[in-house]
């Protein structure tokens, strides 16, 4: 592990979103606040990460709502810029996972595994060439000119997962990906295609309130609260973080792995 | 199948996957503002006959404008300028509209632009073609002066892209910039020839000529399409300098602030 190449490497990443409380305000209104500075708010989503991701690795991140992860992930993929001071460097293909993706809800799933295959770097031929595996991965072969606005979200999922892991990514960044969706017979599905991730040498970065698929395969898990990276180390270790800083902080833990039964 | 004709392209352009992105990314833009509808394609040629006949029936009558052929005057003005006015409205959204793309995957920040204008430029493509093809019955007579409007057109596809560089931008700050431009659009309409003669106004505000890029592309491409004549080429450079110019300002901004307005949406 030690010699392989990092893909994923965050310096000194901090981010303060600043915003104005009332989201819509008017033009005069504005122009008032923008004398004032009247309505600022300042969040700090990330404070100072330092984090590197080695090639091949399966990392878990975990962490309560508002704790960071997402930004994190935008972060990772260059979408957000870090603060003055930080650095953050991907490199390789990769691709966002998040539910529903870039589906527009008013095309078919035929054409919206062109639109998003395409977006996510396949060529019309390869696209063509793994068109029927996609379809048969989700399940989906009777529904292949269906408008994906009929589907159910289990079906919108599953067609998601499909083109994304038949597009040329080297690293999968997903962010609560199934939030809670899939039945057993997807889950062993999916179970599959982390095992086949692992052979292929792929990066997966995996944000997930759900532990158990982090528990069996994340090589590496890390915590997130209040913005900081307070803890790191194997799935066990660091849940029993997490179990104590929750207990800590006065909130129940049923409430974050009632989806789980293995925890 | 829907995608035959992106198939057949394919066998004769090299594979790239950049072009592939937006030539789809296009057709799905045209398809949903399109296809939905049973006359489908029709609306496009349909928005502009009809204003046409709105105005061609009130203007005649009020201003007296005794222009020749005035109802493929008017025809001409108004393909561009609903073009405009409907490319850049949808420009100001492209972040909005395009957030999943540019959220999930490393792509050229422009392809979203590039796609959204191919996709409007397919509906302007469709109406010059209309008006070129009912022209002999309104005793127009083709020239090869016609192949000017393909710098025209680009020139303005050029002018739309820089200017929704610009406001996509300043409408993720200020939500109010739609409604501006609204406003504004509404303003320029008035001071562009669409549907009285070019003299009446320039003659009074010589400069509002080379103000206005839109002007000087409406009575270019009239010059071509409907006179035979060749174009102004000192307004077609002057046009053709500011798309440049506000392309890189246009350019410059959207570098300086996309991630910041990102944040923004």
């Amino acid at each position: 592990m030690e010699n392989k190449e990092t893909v994923i490497r965050l310096e000194n990443v901090s981010k303060t979103f600043v915003f104005r409380d009332k989201k819509v305000a008017s033009f005069f209104t504005q122009l008032g606040w923008v004398f004032t500075g009247k309505n600022i708010r300042r969040i700090e989503a990330l404070k100072n990460i330092n984090l590197e991701v080695k090639k091949g690795e399966f990392l878990g991140i975990v962490g309560e709502n508002g704790s960071g992860k997402s930004t994190l992930i935008h972060l990772m993929t260059g979408f957000y810029k870090p603060e003055k001071g930080g650095k953050a460097e991907i490199s390789g293909n990769f691709i966002r996972l998040s539910l529903g993706l870039g589906f527009n809800q008013e095309l078919t799933a035929r054409e919206n595994i062109y639109l998003n295959g395409s977006v996510m770097g396949l060529t019309l031929r390869e696209i063509n060439e793994k068109f029927d595996e996609m379809i048969a991965f989700a399940e989906l072969e009777e529904y292949v000119d269906t408008k994906i606005k009929f589907y159910s979200r289990g079906m919108k999922a599953r067609l998601s997962f499909a083109v994304a892991i038949h597009a040329n990514a080297e690293i999968l960044l997903m962010d609560e990906f199934f939030g809670g969706v899939g039945d057993e017979k997807f889950k062993v599905k999916s179970d599959k295609v982390f095992k086949e991730s692992v052979l292929k040498g792929r990066t997966i970065v995996h944000v997930s309130h759900n532990l158990s698929t982090i528990r069996h395969y994340a090589t590496r898990v890390i915590l997130m609260h209040k913005g900081e990276l307070v803890g790191m180390g194997t799935p066990d270790e660091v849940f029993e973080m997490y179990k104590n800083k929750i207990r800590v902080d006065k909130l129940n833990l049923r409430d974050y792995v009632d989806d789980d039964q293995s925890f | 199948m829907p995608i035959s004709l992106t198939n057949l392209l394919s066998k004769y352009i090299p594979e790239n996957n950049q072009l592939e992105r937006i030539w789809i990314l296009a057709k799905t833009d045209f398809k949903l503002r399109y296809y939905e509808t049973t006359l489908g394609l029709i609306w496009a040629f349909l928005h502009p006959l009809i204003r046409m006949i709105i105005y061609w029936v009130i203007f005649s009558y009020i201003l007296n404008q005794n222009i020749p052929n005035y109802g493929m005057y008017i025809f001409s003005g108004l393909i561009v300028w609903m073009y405009f006015q409907e490319a850049t409205r949808k420009g100001l959204m492209i972040l909005r509209s395009k957030r999943y793309l540019y959220e999930n995957i490393r792509m050229n920040l422009y392809d979203g632009f590039t796609s959204s204008i191919l996709s409007t430029v397919i509906g302007l493509a469709f109406n010059i073609f209309v008006f070129i093809a009912i022209s002999p019955f309104f005793n127009i007579s083709y020239s090869f002066h016609i192949l000017w409007m393909f710098p025209l057109m680009l020139n303005l596809a050029v002018l739309v892209f820089a200017i929704s560089l610009i406001l996509v931008i300043l409408n993720s700050f200020l939500k109010d910039i739609s409604q501006v431009w609204d406003v504004f659009l509404l303003g320029m309409f008035w001071i562009n020839p669409i549907f009285y003669a070019k003299a009446l106004i320039f003659e009074t505000f010589p400069s509002l000529m080379y103000i206005n890029p839109i002007a000087g592309i409406i009575v270019n491409l009239r010059d071509v399409l409907m006179y035979a004549k060749a174009p102004d080429m000192m307004m077609m450079a002057f046009d053709w300098l500011y798309a440049l110019v506000l392309l890189v300002i246009g350019m410059l901004i959207f570098n300086r602030y996309f991630h910041k307005a990102m944040e923004k949406l």
